[in-house]
């Protein structure tokens, strides 16, 4: 649905992005991660035509054509960070004229106004929206178009909760109607619910593309278990570390980082040593900090 | 279709617009002001005829009306960032869309001064009747004219930019204007003075045909007094041309140029602009 082909583009003598070249499939949720000025907005605004490659092209819908051919947009629906509308116009009137300029009819305005939470709404200027109203506002829009690729520049970033649960809310409607989303997003709670691929960029460089899947096991081989026992000999402590290296322990607790493989495996030694387990818990690895280190080892 | 939309837009942004609103009333209050108290000068009163109202209404017209298309034009298309993003992310060119907003600004601005024209009119028809009539419909066919060129030129600066330098496209605007309502006949007078008097007219005649403002200063002066109100470098231009047609078709010409030049440039600009 979005090809990227040897995608670059400098701004004077800033290289925002150098080289993309990735495929976003039909019916895929995927998003791009990195930190501020790692190239996020100008891949997905030149997804949405609005930025010219100085190399490479970007191509929308199947066959591709390029993003910059304004028919060719006719697949994609774009929501920029800060969206901003005329303050005399009302709600309705805003979306209403999208809609049109799509050739849409505004039959499913209505809808989509409610799952915005901006039912109520419609029919008052927008001077009088707060800014989460207003970037609701944008995704009714955006979501009004009925496009086949909806392209979100961190899309939660201006939203209060009930936004953010509307927000997760059309998301969902779009995966189950097997439509494709391409967002940016710091939100790591975004990222981690939402997604089917993660794309990480760094200095305008790719530097890591996983599916949700590949995620899971990376997290899950960051996990730590804490077991709580009615103490331990120096002699299991051993051959505990023979099988899970980083293992820590104090009187009644053991700490063991690893995968879940390590972790099961330290378990059937406590049982076969006869140690006596009173409780155990496991926390799989945080989204966040995989994603610091990932960052962290691109950047140095 | 998209044209339409986004010059329905502009229309209905421009009418709930204060600044707007205040231009109109401003406009209407100045054209009554022209047509009732033009013989104050003169040591009269009453409402002038349509003639001397024009003759009065050209110098408004000259000043005014270059200065609001060129100011209006600046604030609507320089949208902030995130409208222009939505905007332009649209399945539609972006030349049409610049061009629909663009029609839109002119209709508004057209309607604001026909209320202030059409007042005006109206109350000089009934006081003092139609003589003359032509030449005030010459300086409204004039500031239309007017309205539109420096629409193109608002566009040839803003084009593809955002609320980001509208501060910086507004003081190119004032500078635009006051080069080409002030400064361009103060230099071309100047100039004409050190020349001799065959090469001066011709200055001049270049100056009245190459600055918009001037061009439709002498095409309304046409329309108003005929060539009573010439001097010797607009008579020595009407000699050029062959009379009052081809000077009246070589005005028109450099004004075309005036419209389609700037638009093209814009045209480009907006085609070519990362936002």
């Amino acid at each position: 649905m979005i090809t990227y082909e040897g995608f670059a583009k400098t701004f004077g003598i800033v290289h925002a992005v150098r080289d993309l070249t990735v495929t976003i499939a039909a019916g895929e949720v995927v998003a791009l991660l990195g930190p501020n000025g790692s190239g996020k907005t100008t891949s997905i605004k030149a997804a949405a035509g609005l930025v010219r490659p100085t190399e490479g092209r970007v191509l929308l819908g199947a066959p591709g054509r390029s993003a910059l051919e304004a028919d060719a947009r006719r697949v994609c629906s774009f929501l920029p960070q800060r969206v901003t509308f005329p303050e005399s116009l009302t709600g309705r009137e805003v979306a209403e004229f999208y809609c049109k300029l799509r050739g849409r009819n505004a039959d499913r305005l209505q809808e989509v106004m409610k799952l915005t939470g901006l039912n109520g709404s419609s029919r008052r200027t927008v001077g009088t929206y707060s800014g989460g109203m207003t970037q609701r506002l944008g995704l009714a829009v955006a979501m009004a178009a009925q496009a086949l690729v909806l392209l979100l520049d961190e899309p939660t970033a201006a939203l209060d909760p009930d936004g953010t649960c509307a927000f997760y809310a059309v998301i969902e409607a779009r995966r189950s109607e097997g439509q494709t989303v391409f967002f940016s997003s710091h939100q790591m709670g975004d990222v981690e619910r939402l997604a089917d691929r993660f794309l990480v960029m760094v200095s305008g460089r790719l530097v890591a593309s996983f599916t949700a899947r590949e995620l899971t096991t990376a997290l899950a081989n960051r996990g730590v278990m804490k077991v709580t026992v009615d103490g331990i000999s120096d002699v299991v402590l051993t051959r505990l570390r023979a099988i899970a290296p980083g293992v820590m322990s104090s009187a009644d607790q053991i700490m063991v980082p690893g995968t879940a493989d390590v972790r099961l495996a330290v378990l059937d030694l406590l049982r076969n040593q006869g140690v006596t387990i009173r409780g155990w818990s496991a926390e799989e690895g945080r989204l966040d900090a995989f994603y610091r280190e990932l960052v962290e080892g691109h950047h140095g | 279709m998209a044209f339409t939309l986004c010059a329905q837009q502009e229309v209905r942004l421009s009418v709930r617009s204060r600044w707007t609103q205040t231009f109109t009333v401003v406009f209407a209050a100045l054209a009554l002001a022209v047509a009732t108290s033009g013989y104050v000068l003169s040591g009269g009163s009453g409402t002038q005829d349509f003639s001397r109202t024009a003759a009065s209404l050209v110098e408004l017209v000259l000043l005014l009306v270059p200065l609001t298309s060129l100011v209006f034009g600046v604030m609507a298309l320089t949208p902030d960032p995130g409208a222009a993003q939505l905007l332009y992310s649209q399945p539609v060119p972006r030349t049409v869309v610049l061009f629909g907003q663009l029609a839109g600004l002119c209709l508004a601005l057209l309607a604001a001064q026909a209320v202030g024209f059409g007042a005006a009119g109206l109350l000089i028809f009934q006081r003092a009747g139609s003589d003359g009539v032509f030449g005030f419909l010459g300086v409204v066919a004039g500031s239309c004219v007017l309205t539109v060129v420096f629409l193109a030129v608002a566009a040839t600066i803003t084009a593809g930019s955002t609320s980001l330098r509208r501060a910086h496209h507004l003081a190119v605007a004032l500078v635009v204007w006051f080069a080409a309502v002030v400064l361009f006949d103060v230099a071309a007078l100047g100039a004409a003075s050190l020349l001799r008097s065959g090469a001066a007219s011709r200055l001049l005649m270049v100056a009245a045909i190459v600055n918009p403002v001037d061009a439709v200063r002498t095409g309304t002066l046409l329309t108003v007094d005929g060539t009573t109100a010439f001097g010797a470098a607009s008579l020595a231009f009407l000699r050029m041309t062959g009379g009052t047609t081809g000077a009246a078709l070589t005005l028109a010409a450099s004004l075309v140029v005036w419209i389609v030049l700037p638009l093209g440039i814009a045209a480009a600009r907006v085609r070519r602009a990362d936002l």
